[in-house]
């Protein structure tokens, strides 16, 4: 794919809106065997008599299914070379199966790198919400990506 | 009933597991799905890239480290979820073949302030490759039930 976004393309307050994603109850299994296999995440029966009344997504799907919504959303047309990690990562709301997720970005701050001429960072402020507008995950975290033209 | 319950946690406890060993297949499957950079989804594509080979997605590093998390403590433990995690570093990419290892100490435990049945334990948590080098860590907090309820 084309690159379309250089480090100088992501300014502070630029803003990315992405289609929604649905998850079933078959994906939400499927990754809790693998990944997360507490009985609220695997077990739609067990998870009934838990706290949270049934079975919900586990939190590092929810993450994952942002990281997509990013890359369909705008991070496959950029010059990304991938992230230091984040530094703040909220669970708000639970996701239960057949909830629609889309993705807001919004570059916070961008900063040149001191060393490398030719990167830069970005802080970007990613809020995952459900088809009801409730905001189910909020990241702040940081994305490095080549600079249109060097230093 | 539970072998872990909020009282069990104290500061400087260590718990460590491993191993879980990612193929090249896992690696791809995984990122086809949530990250379909190149990097992670194409060997010939990742030689060209800054990381000169194939490297499994960060959120995969993740989804594994709370798999050990899961077999060391948390499917034995009263656990109530996890509001989030802090500070979480990508410390060095994770390859085709690494075999990964956790190490998880508790740096606090607080009894909470609305609900006495229960407390929170926050934890840094590192995961290791095969060649003691620290790929990721995260500092996250748990939410436990408690043995006895507060009085």
């Amino acid at each position: 794919m084309a690159i379309k976004y250089y480090w100088e393309d992501l300014t502070a307050g630029r803003v990315f809106e992405t289609a929604t994603r649905a998850l079933s109850e078959e994906d939400i299994v499927r990754f809790a065997r693998e990944y997360d296999p507490q009985s609220y995440h695997t077990d739609a029966e067990a998870a009934r008599s838990t706290p949270f009344g049934g079975l919900i997504a586990s939190g590092w799907q929810t993450c994952s299914v942002t990281m997509r919504l990013m890359c369909d959303g705008y991070l496959l047309e950029t010059s990304c070379v991938g992230s230091p990690g984040l530094e703040e990562l909220r669970w708000l709301k639970p996701v239960r199966p057949g909830d629609a997720l889309r993705l807001k970005t919004t570059v916070i701050e961008s900063t040149p790198s001191s060393k490398q001429p030719n990167r830069g960072t970005v802080l970007f402020l990613w809020e995952t919400l459900n088809q009801r507008g409730e905001v189910v995950l909020s990241m702040r975290g940081r994305q490095l990506f080549l600079r249109r033209a060097p230093a | 009933m539970y072998k872990y319950y909020w009282e069990d946690f104290y500061p400087g406890q260590v718990l460590e597991a491993g191993g879980i060993s990612l193929s090249e297949d896992e690696i791809i499957e995984f990122a086809k799905k949530y990250d379909p950079q190149p990097f992670h989804t194409d060997r010939e594509k990742a030689k060209q890239s800054i990381f000169g080979g194939l490297i499994a997605s960060g959120w995969q590093t993740a989804g594994i480290c709370m798999r050990l998390l899961c077999d060391l403590y948390l499917l034995e433990a009263a656990s109530l979820g996890s509001p989030g995690v802090d500070e979480l570093r990508w410390v060095k990419p994770v390859r085709p073949g690494d075999t990964l290892r956790l190490k998880s100490t508790v740096l606090e435990t607080r009894a909470s302030g609305s609900r006495p049945d229960m407390g929170t334990v926050r934890s840094r948590s590192e995961v290791y490759n095969q060649h003691g080098e620290l790929v990721m860590h995260m500092s996250g907090v748990g939410m436990f039930r408690r043995r006895e309820p507060a009085k």
